[in-house]
């Protein structure tokens, strides 16, 4: 309520300032025309690669046809997103999408704070920037070699692994040929890959945190444990709140190449994710109306996610994107 | 002083620039000046022009080329066809996908190489669109050669609506695959060469006692691992349709074969005869596998035979690779899918002007002259004469040896891909590869009922639709399933009704209708 009788009351002195207003824009602009100049690049980039290429969503509403192009295609309304909704295993790939987000957003989303904050707490400055630079390594090797690498170490006669489980008397575990353990291998080496990288915001925010916050709090005889949760946590939060809300966004963009080399037959029915099935259908059998409409619904779910995280965040922490 | 040092330092690397880019254009100069020297005024007009776009596949000698058509054998072959080409290559991997793009940028070059015939998916319907021009009364004038030399089942390939519209690159003997034993194992088990399913078990059997790791080499989703699924004829592939009771339907839907297979495997699975993760093998796993010398039993085309045999004797040095009959069902028939008639093909974009020049350059391709040109490369270099006897030095080292195979294979583009007579007959293991096409392969394979253009049921559902060597998805995770004893063998007519009720029955339906009306379809060739 209150809110509402605010902007009513401002109401009127911003109608009467609209022309004042938009002289001021323009000398605005005129005063940082440098700065402008310096942004054309990046605004054109957004208007070329981002922009314009949003109207080719439109082939989702036709049968698109390469010949034909977007003007002569036909138009056939929302008949791909029906198709959608009602393909047999859509509501298993949405499952499967929706659960794989949810994971990766319960396990794999903390796991580089956690790590930000023991790394804070090494106090040996050679030890840290070590341990810093090896797990950031993992994060430049590509999805296939970590396939590669985990096809050996999950194998069940000469995996790793599966040696170390049978010291404890368990018996060998086929890993990538098992339904359930699919979806654990997908989060866990997304965890391995880029937890480490992860931690490079969580640092930076670290390192500003005021130090004598933490002297104050230990003459007033809080332990490390106290400090960490009453200081680190708290100092840390707009920017674990800003990264949260980016990975909203992405919630249902898993990513497609982490997911395919993972798959095969035994394991498809789990792993399998939107991506997956939109590069299936769309580029290998070249259904590509029905496969937009089917990116075009991922990312306006995407988009109210974010927007609904946003709106809460705001009203919440204060904290929001935009 | 500094904005005068940093103006002359500008000037200095626009200077380079155009010195380099001058620089790349000077040699072609000279080139049309040296050519223009004697006929100068023939030369420009009968160099042809054109642009063509080709896939690497997989060669290295093109993949690790820094620019194709500075390639001293392209200079040659536009030498002496006068001709002067702009290669585009196409990765091989992203083929189709980059083949798509081509066609919906608009961006098509004078010449376009496809994959078989008229209305594949790399055409993505560009011939029924009318990107290309009929060729008919053009290869009667300028290309008697090609359609002399040509067998007919490929131009029937290379027609849609009673008109050719490509030069194909055919393949005598589709048969290409095979079953590879090591005979030197073989041998030590003391058994003669197995010819049924039951013998090829019990071979297999006794390399797991010699200790063999790998006694039947498994890979993912059966590819290249489909052996006894010929044995009894039921490939679930793409071109694998039958008549049964007067219906045409994929042979996977002959449930007792297709279980009787599946046994095979599943038996294979539980002596440990296959590997127990066969699910997740990949190709290069599985090459390096037999290569280490860890495995008894396989398939491959019967093409790579020398070359393995070589590269795993560096491992193994007693090892002897031989190709033997692959085992025979209750029809006492075996062997794998055929390829198709079609290996490449060439497809002349409507707007080019002087497409009979380009006819005639492939015309040429099926000349004497080109069969010496591509198999034996250039007289003094590569070989020399004694009268009419040919002199050829055989490459030994990795390089010299791709580029034999790029000269042979890659640029040489139409031709009989079988095998390169030329240079197999110049030595004993080659006249023996060739009789193991001409005398084994021959008599085997399973070719099936084929639909050109595809089932348009087949595009809605690509859980459903098989591809030429790999089952549809969805029976691959069932088969996969059952061979790991995950799941009964015997719910196997429950698959079939699972594939049905996902969009199978529109296939069966479409399938019968086109078959009554003998529109694109191609009856099985054994």
């Amino acid at each position: 309520m209150s809110n509402q009788t605010e902007t009513a009351a401002r109401l009127p002195t911003g109608i009467k300032r609209k022309t004042n207003k938009d002289n001021n824009i323009w000398r605005l602009i005129w005063k940082y025309k440098v700065l402008y100049l310096i942004s054309i690049p990046s605004i054109l980039y957004f208007i070329i690669f981002k922009y314009i290429p949003l109207g080719g969503s439109i082939i989702a509403f036709q049968e698109y046809n390469i010949f034909k192009g977007f003007g002569g295609s036909e138009w056939v309304g929302f008949a791909h997103f029906a198709e959608m909704f009602r393909h047999y295993d859509f509501l298993r790939i949405l499952n499967n999408t929706v659960l794989i987000g949810l994971y990766d957003l319960i396990f794999a989303f903390p796991a580089p704070i956690i790590l930000a904050i023991l790394l804070n707490e090494l106090r040996l400055i050679v030890f840290k920037r070590v341990v810093q630079t090896v797990v950031y390594m993992p994060h430049f090797l590509s999805w296939v070699v970590i396939a590669g690498m985990s096809v050996a170490i999950l194998s069940p006669t000469t995996g790793v692994l599966n040696q170390l489980l049978g010291l404890f008397g368990i018996d060998p575990l086929y890993f990538l040929g098992d339904n359930s353990y699919i979806r654990t291998v997908l989060v866990g080496s997304g965890i391995w890959r880029d937890t480490g990288y992860g931690t490079i915001l969580y640092l930076a925010a670290l390192a500003g945190i005021n130090p004598e916050l933490y002297e104050a709090a230990q003459i007033d005889g809080a332990n490390r444990w106290k400090q960490t949760l009453r200081i680190t946590l708290p100092a840390l939060l707009p920017t674990i709140m800003i990264l949260f809300l980016l990975h909203i966004g992405k919630f249902l963009d898993f990513g497609f190449e982490r997911v395919w080399v993972f798959l095969n037959a035994l394991n498809t029915e789990n792993g399998e994710i939107l991506d997956t099935y939109i590069y299936r259908a769309g580029l290998l059998s070249q259904q590509y109306s029905y496969t937009t409409a089917v990116g075009l619904f991922k990312s306006i779910v995407g988009l109210v996610l974010v927007m609904a995280g946003n709106f809460f965040s705001r009203k919440t922490t204060g904290e929001s994107l935009y | 002083m500094k904005k005068w040092a940093s103006l002359a330092l500008t000037c200095m690397l626009a200077m380079s620039f155009l010195a380099g880019c001058s620089g790349t254009k000077e040699p072609a100069k000279e080139e049309a000046a040296s050519g223009g020297d004697k006929p100068v005024e023939a030369a420009a007009d009968e160099v042809t022009k054109f642009s063509i776009s080709l896939r690497t596949l997989n060669f290295g000698y093109v993949e690790k080329s820094p620019d194709i058509n500075a390639d001293k054998w392209v200079k040659r072959l536009e030498e002496m066809t006068k001709t002067d080409m702009d290669i585009r290559l196409v990765p091989h991997k992203e083929y189709e996908q980059k083949m798509v793009q081509m066609f919906a940028t608009n961006d098509i070059p004078d010449v376009v190489q496809g994959q078989g015939g008229t209305t594949g998916k790399e055409m993505a319907g560009s011939v029924e669109a009318g990107v290309f021009m009929p060729l008919d009364d053009l290869l009667k004038e300028y290309g008697p050669h090609l359609l002399e030399k040509i067998p007919k089942e490929a131009w029937n390939r290379m027609s849609y609506k009673g008109k050719i519209y490509g030069i194909p690159e055919w393949l005598g003997n589709p048969s290409r695959r095979a079953t590879w034993i090591r005979k030197d194992l073989l041998d030590q088990t003391g058994l003669p060469v197995p010819k049924t399913v039951d013998e090829y078990l019990n071979v297999l059997r006794a390399f797991k006692k010699l200790g063999v790791e790998n006694p039947y080499m498994g890979r993912q989703d059966f590819k290249y691992a489909d052996t006894f699924f010929g044995s009894y004829d039921v490939f679930p592939y793409l071109n694998q349709f039958e008549e049964s009771d007067g219906q045409v339907q994929p042979k996977f839907m002959d449930s007792d074969n297709m279980m009787k297979a599946l046994s095979t495997y599943k038996t294979m699975f539980d002596e440990g005869l296959i590997n127990k993760e066969f699910a997740t093998i990949n190709p290069t796993t599985f090459k390096n596998t037999i290569l280490a010398g860890k495995a008894g039993m396989w398939t491959m085309n019967a093409n790579e035979l020398i070359q393995w045999q070589t590269q795993l004797q560096d491992t193994v040095k007693d090892a002897k690779l031989e190709i033997i009959p692959s085992p025979v069902g209750p029809d006492g028939k075996g062997g794998y899918y055929l390829y198709g008639d079609v290996a490449r093909s060439y497809f002349i974009n409507a707007k080019y002007k002087h497409p009979e020049k380009i006819i005639q350059f492939f015309d040429w391709m099926v000349s004497d002259e080109a069969e010496q040109f591509f198999t034996y490369g250039v007289e003094g270099e590569n070989y020399t004469k004694e009268g009419d006897q040919i002199n050829y030095k055989q490459p030994t080292d990795s390089q010299a040896v791709d580029e034999e195979r790029y000269r042979q294979a890659f640029l040489w583009m139409v031709q009989d891909t079988t095998y390169n007579k030329g240079s197999l007959s110049l030595t004993e293991e080659g006249k023996s590869l060739m009789s193991v096409f001409d005398n084994t392969l021959a008599n085997e394979g399973r070719d099936g009922i084929e639909f050109d253009p595809r089932l348009e049921a087949f595009k809605k559902n690509p859980d459903i639709t098989p591809l030429s060597d790999t089952p549809p998805p969805l029976l691959i995770t069932h088969m996969v399933k059952m061979v790991y004893g995950q799941e009964p063998i015997e719910n196997w007519p429950k698959v079939i009704e699972e594939w049905k009720s996902k969009g199978g029955s529109d296939v069966l339906k479409e399938a019968n209708e086109r078959y009554q009306t003998k529109e694109g379809v191609f009856l099985p060739r054994k």
